[in-house]
């Protein structure tokens, strides 16, 4: 029982490392909730946009606002040139568009006058442009037509209010399944950077102290205290993931109580596993402490930023996709990816999991070996 | 004295291998994941040519206003490309629909036009909403044709030449000017704040530098310092050479830092040299000062120190940005006083304003919060410096 | 004789703890002055104090006949510190940290390469140069961390504790290291639980406790205080009473004792006592397995003083 009183010492000390972590993924976790629909019918996206309105309140610069109201959301910012300048570069607002002096009465003149824009440049910002170029476009036609004010208008918001059907095939609900694997990608973060932190960091110190004792301890002393030192840092990897599990039951209830669910559990619980085999084989191998502060560190921070659990995998380059097929968190994320993607559960379908899943055990089986050897080979140099 | 205390606090330092991990490497690794991580996230949000496919059936065949239309926008060498269309049979459609092959498809049957998507997301809404454009400019087409063919029936203009109409139409739909002129600033891309944060993480990591190099000096912070403080050698010039052999091998980090961003990773700092310059040797010394007052305000473990460092870095990079600029944001708009006092976020901004701005008075509001904030760590350093005696030790 | 240090009256308080009470006592010059006390007596504090290094309550500090303040830069030079934590850079190899040290008193860089040379002969390290101190054993790294102290040649050396936790061959080399330095003419404060060390190396000893001096004077000064010249230690089983009331009886016996088979006489000062007790034992033919003969220890004289055991 001595080492499991020592190994919880040891763990006292860095509970703030763990709380950190935990708070991290709860965090991100909720951050990625913030979006509540769970409809499986298509929906338009809305770019955000802001409008400075420096023309008067006629009705053409009306309908116009009132136009692009309706296909976008309007950011409330002030309306300063800095505050929209940071608005666009951080990618708070798509679109700002400045609606000039004059606007109205030069529209009707037929003088087509110009229209500012800033934009970010990306696809939200392109959507905003073709809506708002197919507008000015249809009232121009109107207005050359020589119709009125009124039936300007008339006919050009029955002309833009026609729409196509739509038809949806996907019937998962995609953001819910997006969600939970938001949350497991990041428990990559949390699980490398917690559990193998902490498991070589108790590990190394135990070896330290083993070592300077080694003469006062028997061998089949040894054998037991090794068991229980396994044990201790097993029942702590395992604790950490059932508390990850039940935060994401917290988080997302749907997904996490249903099959959906028992894969992300499978998946992630492999994958802890596996983290407490990497554990093992750095606090073997590195004995000092700052030692393993960096190499966990970069371990945990490469691992998650070169397998797609911070940024999206999609929008990874490839070439760093092919390079993370030698990190184990790859596959693991690609499994969360998958299970997100899945639309019937049976044995046919669960193949990619599966095989995802057998890598993973393929890199524990490797970490395992890896240790025996180096420590036999250390014991030998002793 | 001076020299010789510099000497060998600079040796000593480079020598700690915890520490220049920590200065040197670890923003240089974290650059290196952060542009493998990011290096194409921003294009990726670009409009991409999106691929999608059309059913070919005759409806589509029928119907030439539609399909020159597709035709047109599929065109490769028509530089506004946006789609990229495969036409086949409806089974073959949808299957490449269902392994995502393609955004989403069209199907025009007798009563009803349809696009069939499978996710909800910006291509399948630009998808939707080009296609609704197409049929509504075609009934625009109809429209406009229909009534000038009334006013030419009207006015009796026989033989109607029906072509000419609909081709008068065309080009009064396809001739129309817009004139949106787009004047935002072109150096857009927010993935450099994520390397503006690790220069000013790179930055505050001096206090390590600083504590571990002053903490040596002090009695009653260290062992060392006892036996210094025992020496004939004034206090103050113990510290400044300590501070200075600090301050000189955390330069030499940023530059490296600096040199692997510009090189390497490509990061834009602007053009303007001088004001990065000044900004990263102020930058520097809020770093230090920082270190300073840690190292001289709290009597505790030099881990405790070092926590206190990396935990108020983290934050303070936290809070301007480097685990997403949208924190930034909500930071600046919603409570701008954190910060303003926050060195991070000011070594952040003031890169942000050299590259976004075209006015200095950001840049310089932030050089000036910078000074400020070293003074201030200053001021109270040198009040708990001046101590030569302690109470306890 | 020349006083090179002197405390008067030093008085230290933690909060409401008397870390040292009103302290007096003279170093004269070239000796070896040993402070022995129990752990958290109050060596490491006075030490501190006299460098000046701890703010004190009360009291007076003179070294060379000169107040003693942290800008006295001129006093502080010839003054050489040995803490009793290894106080070295950890970056830095055995040469270098010595050298750092020695700088900041000798600036004379041809000068100074002598100094680090002879120091590192002084402790035995000659072995060890380029290593740093995270290799040396724990011996070694107390002979750096005395070589660091001493290489400038002060000619007043304050050694707190310099052989806590060290190997016995370190401790005779830091011991003969010492001896070396006051032979060459240094004043030395040495300062230590050890009272064996105190007895081998110190000319003179201040026994402290709870911040105060109980004690002072030469090795056999103090001892005569307790009034015991011999304590003699017999082994024998089964002693009847009586015979204990007998031997209470022999000339100069002070105090009997008899536990666990094993009795202990102590003698004031006199003649033949060992002799006396032998005769007695074979009149009486008592069988004894062992019998043993002992001066008195500082340790009898702190116990006798305090009532406790120096060792902790």
């Amino acid at each position: 029982m001595t080492v499991f009183k020592y190994f919880f010492k040891v763990l006292n000390s860095y509970k703030f490392f763990i709380i950190l972590t935990t708070v991290l993924l709860v965090g991100f976790g909720c951050f990625s909730l913030k979006t509540n629909d769970t409809t499986t019918n298509f929906v338009a996206n809305e770019p955000t946009s802001i409008i400075i309105n420096e023309d008067g309140d006629n009705d053409i610069t009306k309908n116009l606002c009132e136009y692009i109201k309706k296909n976008s959301t309007i950011k409330e910012i002030n309306t300063d040139e800095d505050s929209i300048n940071d608005a666009i570069f951080y990618r708070q607002v798509s679109y700002a568009i400045y609606i000039p002096n004059n606007y109205g009465e030069d529209f009707l003149k037929g003088s087509n006058p110009e229209i500012k824009i800033k934009a970010t440049g990306d696809s939200n910002s392109a959507y905003m442009k073709m809506l708002l170029e197919r507008y000015i476009k249809i009232v121009n036609i109107y207005q050359q037509e020589g119709l009125s004010e009124s039936e300007i208008i008339q006919n050009a918001n029955r002309d833009l209010e026609k729409n196509i059907e739509v038809e949806m095939t996907s019937k998962i609900n995609a953001n819910s399944l997006s969600q939970s694997t938001f949350f497991y990608n990041f428990a990559n973060y949390s699980l490398l950077a917690g559990c193998v932190f902490i498991v070589a960091m108790v590990l190394s110190s135990f070896r330290n102290r083993y070592i300077r004792k080694r003469t006062i301890v028997s061998s089949t002393k040894y054998t037991s205290f090794n068991k229980s030192l396994f044990l201790a840092n097993a029942i702590f990897a395992l604790a950490l993931w059932a508390i990850y599990v039940i935060i994401s039951i917290l988080l997302v209830k749907d997904v996490m109580l249903s099959l959906y669910g028992i894969l992300y559990m499978i998946n992630s619980f492999v994958f802890t596993i596996c983290c407490l085999s990497i554990a093992f084989l750095i606090g073997n191998v590195i004995s000092n402490k700052d030692g393993i502060n960096g190499i966990v560190n970069v371990l945990a921070l490469g691992s998650s930023f070169l397998c797609g659990a911070f940024v999206p995998v999609e929008f990874l380059p490839s070439s760093v996709l092919t390079i993370a097929h030698i990190l184990p968190s790859y596959w693991y994320i690609q499994n969360n990816q998958f299970i997100s993607t899945l639309e019937t559960i049976n044995f046919h379908t669960l193949k990619p999991y599966l095989v995802n899943l057998t890598v993973i055990v393929l890199f524990i089986i490797g970490f395992i070996v890896l240790t025996n050897i180096i420590t036999k080979h250390k014991r030998k140099e002793n | 004295m001076f020299f010789h205390n510099f000497k060998y606090t600079l040796k000593s330092l480079f020598k700690n291998k915890s520490l220049i991990f920590w200065a040197y490497a670890f923003p240089i690794i974290l650059c290196t994941f952060f542009n493998l991580a990011f290096s194409n996230i921003e294009n990726s949000e670009k409009l991409n040519i999106i691929d999608i496919g059309i059913v070919e059936n005759k409806y589509f065949q029928e119907d030439t206003v539609i399909k020159e239309t597709f035709t047109k926008l599929s065109d490769k060498n028509n530089k506004d490309q946006l789609f990229n269309i495969t036409y086949t049979s409806l089974e073959e459609v949808a299957s490449l629909l269902n392994n995502d092959k393609i955004t989403g498809y069209l199907i025009l049957t007798e009563d009803s036009n349809k696009v069939v998507i499978k996710n909800n997301g910006i291509n399948e809404t630009i998808l939707k909403y080009v296609t609704e454009e197409i049929f509504q400019t075609k009934e625009l087409i109809t429209n406009l044709a229909t009534n000038t063919i009334k006013e030419e029936i009207q006015n009796g203009n026989y033989p109607i030449d029906y072509e000419k109409i609909y081709q008068g139409v065309f080009d009064i739909i396809q001739n129309q000017e817009v004139k949106i002129n787009d004047i935002s600033n072109k150096n857009l891309s927010y993935t450099m704040i994520e390397y503006y944060t690790l220069i000013a993480m790179s930055c505050l990591y001096g206090a390590l530098l600083a504590f571990t190099a002053i903490n040596r000096t002090l009695a009653n912070m260290s062992h060392t310092g006892k036996r210094v403080s025992a020496s004939p050698v004034k206090k103050w010039k113990l510290i400044l050479s300590s501070l200075l052999a600090s301050y000189v091998v955390q330069l030499i980090g940023i530059t490296l830092l600096l040199l692997y961003t510009i090189f390497v990773i490509h990061v834009d700092y602007g053009t303007q040299i001088l004001p990065i310059i000044s900004l990263i040797l102020l930058g520097s010394a809020a770093g230090l000062s920082l270190g300073v007052v840690i190292s001289t305000a709290f009597k505790i473990s030099e881990n405790s120190k070092t926590g206190i460092v990396i935990g108020f870095t983290m934050l303070g990079v936290f809070l301007s940005g480097m685990m997403g600029i949208t924190m930034k944001y909500i930071i600046d708009v919603n409570i701008p006083i954190v910060n303003i006092l926050n060195p991070a976020n000011m070594i952040t901004d003031g890169f942000y304003a050299l590259y976004y701005y075209t006015n200095t008075d950001r840049y310089f509001f932030n050089i000036i919060s910078l000074a400020i904030f070293s003074f201030i760590m200053i001021i109270i350093s040198s009040f708990l410096l001046r101590r030569q005696k302690y109470d306890s030790i | 004789m020349e006083k090179i240090i002197e405390v008067m009256n030093l008085t230290k308080k933690y909060k409401d703890l008397k870390a040292i009470d009103h302290l007096s006592f003279d170093v004269y010059k070239g000796e070896i002055l040993g402070l022995l006390g129990p752990n958290g007596s109050g060596k490491s504090t006075t030490i501190n104090c006299i460098l000046s290094l701890l703010k004190f309550n009360e009291g007076n500090i003179t070294i060379f006949g000169k107040e003693m303040t942290p800008d006295s830069y001129e006093t502080k030079s010839k003054i050489g510190v040995v803490f009793q934590e290894v106080a070295v850079l950890e970056e830095l190899t055995v040469y270098e940290n010595i050298d750092y040290f020695c700088g900041l008193y000798i600036k004379d860089k041809t000068a100074r390469k002598n100094y680090v040379n002879e120091a590192i002969h002084l402790v035995g390290l000659e072995d060890f140069k380029k290593f740093k101190p995270k290799q040396l054993s724990g011996g070694l790294l107390r002979r750096l961390n005395i070589a660091c102290g001493v290489a400038h040649k002060p000619s007043l050396i304050f050694l707190d504790e310099p052989t806590v936790a060290v190997d016995p061959q370190s401790r005779n080399n830091i011991l003969d290291g010492i001896k070396t330095l006051r032979d060459q003419g240094a004043t030395i404060v040495y300062t230590t639980h050890y009272m064996e060390e105190v007895e081998i190396l110190c000319d003179r000893i201040i026994i402290i406790d709870k911040g105060n001096i109980i004690a002072q004077g030469t090795k056999q000064e103090l001892k005569d205080l307790t009034g015991i010249e011999e304590k003699v230690t017999v082994e024998i089983d089964n002693l009847e009473p009586n015979k204990i009331e007998d031997i209470k009886k022999l000339d100069n016996v002070k105090e009997v004792n008899y536990n666990n088979n094993t009795l202990l006489i102590t003698y004031k000062n006199g003649k033949s006592n060992f002799g006396n007790l032998l005769h007695y034992l074979n009149k009486e033919n008592l069988v004894y397995n062992k019998i043993y003969s002992e001066r008195p220890t500082l340790n009898d004289v702190f116990l006798e003083l305090t009532g406790k055991e120096l060792r902790d």
